[in-house]
C-alpha cells in the first residue's frame, strides 16, 4: 500500500511513518518546505519518500498525491491565533481534499481529537464514547477545538458526498517522548505546578500505540484490506467510521502527574485544586462578569465553564469500538511504555525495532 | 485648501441597477430637517483574515449598515466569518458571483496587499464604494490608477488611516489645535513589532507573506501607518527624504526588516522609525512645537504633554513630570481596563468606519480624502526610492 502521510515531521507523524515502514508499506512523507534537511529518523527509511509542501497552500500538491492508495493527515496547527489555526488546520484540509479529488485518491484516515467533544454535557464519572455529542457552541471552547471540528466535519461531509472511504480518529492525549504534559493535569510553573484534580481517568495513548491504530485505520480502508483479514475486508465505497483512540489503561491524573515529574521536573512542587472548587470559581467569574460588565470581558482559559469541563471533569473511557472495528490491540502497556519513555532515544525510534 | 471645496463628489450618483439610490444626492444631503428614510447600506467583506473581525463587528452594530456577504478564497474561511458576522451574511469564494449577485454598494477590501489593486478595481467597476486595508496600492501610480477609476465610476475609494482616530492622536491633535504646542518643528513615529520572532505570520518560510514581494518588503505594510501620522502633523509638504532600509535579521523570506528615514518639510522634520525584532512592542508619536511637546503612546494608550505650566520657568519641568507620572499611572489602570474588556489597538478602526459611512451616506467627504492617500503614497515611493537611500 502507497500511504501519503500528512505532517509526517510532527509527533505523531513521524511514529505513523516507522510503522507503517514496519508493516512493509510504502510511504510519501510530507514535510513543511522550510523543514530542515536533518528530518526525523523514522523518515530515514528506504520504504519513505519525503515531499515538501505547505498544505496552507493548493500550489504543488498534486505531485504529491500521484500514486497514493492512502492519505494519512496528520497535519494541523495547535498554536496562534483563530485565523493562523483556521490556516493550518482548516484551509490545509481543504487544499488536500482538492488535491485527492484530481488524482483520483479516495481513502483518507482523518486525524481528529477528543476535544471535539461536549465534555459539559456530562455526567461526570459517565461514560464518554463514539455516540456522545460534539461540542455545540465552539466559541465556550478555544481555537483548538473548533478548528479541529471544523476540520473532521470537512473531510467527512467531502467523503460521504463522494463515496470515499473515511476513518476519523480522534485521540485521547497522545503522549511520548518529549510530549508528557497535559493540560489536563493544571497549569506549570518552572519550580511549582497547580494541578487541577487527582482522580479523574487520563484518556492516555501512547504515542508508538496510537501510530499503530493510525496505520491498521489506513490498512482498512486500503486496497488490500487488512493483512489479517485480507482483500475482502476492505470496502469499495462509503466507509465513515468514526473511532476514540485511548489505550487499555486510564490512569488517574495523580498517577500520571507522578511519572511525568519523576521523568521530566523530579524537584517541582505541586499544589492540589479540587476541579469542583475551579468550576465553582468559573462560574462566579462567569456571573460577575455578566452581572457588572455585561459579558464583555476576557476571562482566563481556566475561569471558562466548558474549558474546566474538558479539561478536567472525570470520565470513564473504553476503546471497544476501535478494538472491534480495527483490531486494535495497544502495543505497550502504560509502565512499558513509560520504561520507552525514560530510555535513551534509540530504543523509541520506531515501533517496527521493538518487535 | 480644504479638497472638500475642489471635491468631484458633489455629483449626484448615479442608482445602482437594482436598488435604490446606496448614495443620497445633494438635495438629499442638503434637506434641513426629516431627511428621508435611507435603506442600509449593504457592506461585503473581501478577505476574511483577522483584522475582518473588526470590520465586521463594526457592520453588526451600525444601524446605517448590513454585512450581505463575506468573501474568501477558502470556502470554509468564507463560511466561519459569514457565521461570525451573523444577520444573513452569505459567504462566497468567488468574487465576481459576490458582486454580481449581492451588489454591495460598499465593499471592505480586506485581503493581502499585493491583491488590493486588483479586487479594489472590480469591486468598483461593480458599482461599490470600496474602503480598503493599507496599502491601498504598491504605488502612487498604481493608487491614482484607482482614483482615477472611482471618479470614473463616481464611486468612493478610502484606504483604513485608523491610528489617525485613535484617542491619543486625537488629543494631540487637540492640543495643536488649541495652540499648546506653537508650531510644529518635529514629529517623531516609531512602530517596532515583533514580527520576526519564530512562529510568527510575516516570518514563516514555509509560506513567505506576500508583503515581502512589496518594493520595500514587509516594511511597506505598515509604513502606510507612519507615513499618515507623520504627515498629519507636519506643516507642509515633504522636500527631502533619506531613508535606510536594511535586512538586520539577514536572510529569507524578509528584504527589509527595518527603516530609519528623515523627512524634511520646510521647518520641520519626521523622523520614522520601524523594526521588526522588538518585545514588547511598541507604537509611539512625538510631536514638538515651538511651545511644547506632546508625547503618545498607541498600543498601551497614554498621552503626556509637555508644556508651560504655572509655577514659571523654575518648576514648569518638574510640574510636568508629576503631571506625566500621574497621567501614567492613571494610564496603567486604565489600559489594564481595557485589556480585561477586550479593547484593541483598533480602537480608531470603528471611528475611521462610522466617518466614513457617514460620509457614503450623506454623499460628503469622507474622514480619509483622496489627497490624504496620495500625500501617504508619494511619501511612501519617496521612502522605498533608492535615489533616497541613506
Amino acid at each position: 500500500m502507497r500511504v501519503l502521510v500528512t505532517g509526517a515531521a510532527g509527533f505523531l507523524g513521524r511514529h505513523v511513518v516507522a510503522e507503517a515502514t514496519a508493516r512493509g508499506h510504502r510511504v510519501r512523507a510530507l514535510v513543511r518546505p522550510a523543514a530542515g534537511p536533518a528530518l526525523p529518523a523514522e523518515l530515514a527509511h528506504e520504504l519513505v519518500e519525503p515531499a515538501r509542501a505547505d498544505l496552507r497552500a493548493a500550489r504543488g500538491l498534486d505531485e504529491v498525491l500521484a500514486g497514493v492508495d492512502v492519505v494519512v493527515h496528520t497535519a494541523a496547527s495547535k498554536s496562534g491565533d483563530m485565523y493562523a489555526q483556521y490556516a493550518g488546520t482548516v484551509v490545509a484540509t481543504e487544499n488536500l481534499l482538492g488535491a485527492m479529488d484530481r488524482a483520483g485518491v479516495r481513502a483518507i484516515v482523518a486525524i481528529s481529537s477528543f476535544s471535539v467533544y461536549d465534555f459539559g454535557a456530562r455526567w461526570a464519572w459517565s461514560r464518554l464514547d463514539e455516540a456522545s455529542a460534539v461540542e455545540r457552541d465552539t466559541r465556550r471552547r478555544d481555537e483548538y477545538c473548533h478548528t479541529k471540528l471544523a476540520q473532521e466535519r470537512l473531510i467527512r461531509a467531502h467523503a460521504s458526498a463522494r463515496g470515499w472511504r473515511c476513518v476519523t480518529l480522534r485521540p485521547g492525549v497522545i503522549w511520548g517522548r518529549g510530549n508528557l504534559w497535559t493540560a489536563r493535569l493544571g497549569a506549570r510553573g518552572e519550580r511549582t505546578w497547580l494541578r487541577i484534580g487527582a482522580l479523574a481517568p487520563l484518556p492516555l495513548t501512547y504515542v508508538e500505540n496510537c501510530a499503530q491504530a493510525v496505520v491498521l485505520a489506513a490498512e482498512r480502508i486500503g486496497p488490500a484490506g487488512t493483512p489479517e483479514q485480507g482483500p475482502a475486508a476492505a470496502p469499495r465505497e462509503g466507509l465513515d467510521l468514526v473511532l476514540n483512540v485511548v489505550d487499555d489503561e486510564r490512569p488517574p491524573q495523580a498517577r500520571y502527574a507522578r511519572a511525568v515529574r519523576a521523568i521530566e521536573a523530579p524537584g517541582a512542587r505541586a499544589v492540589l485544586i479540587p476541579w469542583r472548587v475551579v468550576l465553582a470559581l468559573a462560574w462566579a467569574a462567569v456571573a460577575t462578569n455578566r452581572a457588572i460588565l455585561g459579558g464583555r470581558a476576557k476571562l482566563p482559559g481556566v475561569l471558562v465553564p466548558a474549558r474546566v469541563h474538558a479539561r478536567f471533569k472525570p470520565l470513564r473511557y473504553d476503546n471497544t469500538r476501535i478494538r472491534r472495528e480495527l483490531g486494535w490491540r495497544p502495543r505497550y502497556r502504560f509502565a512499558e511504555a513509560l520504561a520507552r519513555v525514560a530510555a535513551p532515544p534509540a530504543l523509541s525510534t520506531g515501533s517496527g525495532e521493538a518487535r | 485648501m480644504s479638497s472638500s471645496a475642489r471635491s468631484p463628489w458633489r455629483v449626484p450618483e448615479p442608482a445602482p441597477p437594482s436598488h435604490e439610490p446606496a448614495v443620497p444626492g445633494p438635495a438629499a444631503a442638503c434637506a434641513p430637517a426629516a431627511p428621508p428614510a435611507r435603506r442600509a447600506l449593504r457592506a461585503a467583506v473581501v478577505g476574511t483574515g483577522k483584522i475582518s473581525e473588526e470590520h465586521l463587528r463594526f457592520l453588526s452594530r451600525r444601524p446605517g449598515a448590513t454585512a450581505v456577504a463575506v468573501c474568501d478564497l477558502s470556502p470554509a474561511l468564507a463560511a466561519f466569518a459569514a457565521e461570525r458576522a451573523g444577520g444573513g451574511a452569505k459567504p462566497y469564494t468567488d468574487l465576481q458571483a459576490m458582486l454580481e449577485r449581492e451588489r454591495p454598494d460598499v465593499a471592505h477590501v480586506l485581503t493581502p496587499p499585493h491583491t488590493h489593486v486588483e479586487i479594489a478595481a472590480r469591486c468598483l467597476r461593480a458599482g461599490a464604494h470600496v474602503i480598503v486595508e493599507k496599502p491601498a496600492a504598491p504605488t502612487l501610480a498604481e493608487l491614482d490608477g484607482l482614483l482615477e477609476l472611482a471618479r470614473d465610476r463616481a464611486r468612493r475609494l478610502v484606504e483604513n488611516h485608523n491610528y489617525r482616530f485613535n484617542r491619543p492622536v486625537r488629543r494631540i491633535e487637540d492640543a495643536l489645535e488649541a495652540g499648546r504646542l506653537g508650531l510644529v518643528r518635529e514629529v517623531e513615529v516609531r512602530l517596532c513589532l515583533s514580527i520576526r520572532a519564530r512562529g510568527g505570520r510575516y516570518a514563516d518560510e514555509n509560506l513567505p507573506h506576500p508583503s515581502h514581494g512589496l518594493p520595500a518588503g514587509v516594511v511597506q505594510e505598515f509604513l502606510t501607518h507612519l507615513c499618515y501620522l507623520a504627515l498629519r502633523f507636519l506643516p507642509g509638504e515633504p522636500d527631502r527624504v533619506r531613508a535606510r532600509l536594511e535586512n538586520a535579521g539577514g536572510g529569507a523570506p524578509f528584504k527589509f526588516d527595518e527603516l530609519d528615514a528623515l523627512v524634511d518639510a520646510g521647518p520641520a522634520r519626521a523622523r520614522l522609525r520601524f523594526c521588526c525584532r522588538q518585545w514588547p512592542e511598541g507604537f509611539t508619536l512625538t510631536v514638538r512645537g515651538t511651545r511644547g511637546t506632546a508625547e503618545a503612546d498607541l498600543f498601551q494608550p497614554w498621552v503626556g504633554l509637555m508644556v508651560p505650566r504655572r509655577g514659571g520657568k523654575q518648576l514648569t519641568p518638574v510640574v510636568n513630570q508629576w503631571r506625566r507620572g500621574a497621567g501614567l499611572m492613571g494610564a496603567s489602570l486604565a489600559n489594564f481596563w481595557r485589556k480585561v474588556m477586550q479593547v484593541t489597538p483598533y480602537e480608531g478602526l470603528e471611528t475611521f468606519l462610522a466617518q466614513t459611512y457617514d460620509a457614503l451616506e450623506r454623499g460628503s467627504e469622507p474622514p480619509v480624502r483622496e489627497e490624504d492617500m496620495r500625500r501617504a503614497a508619494r511619501l511612501i515611493d519617496a521612502l522605498a526610492s533608492p535615489e533616497n537611500r541613506l
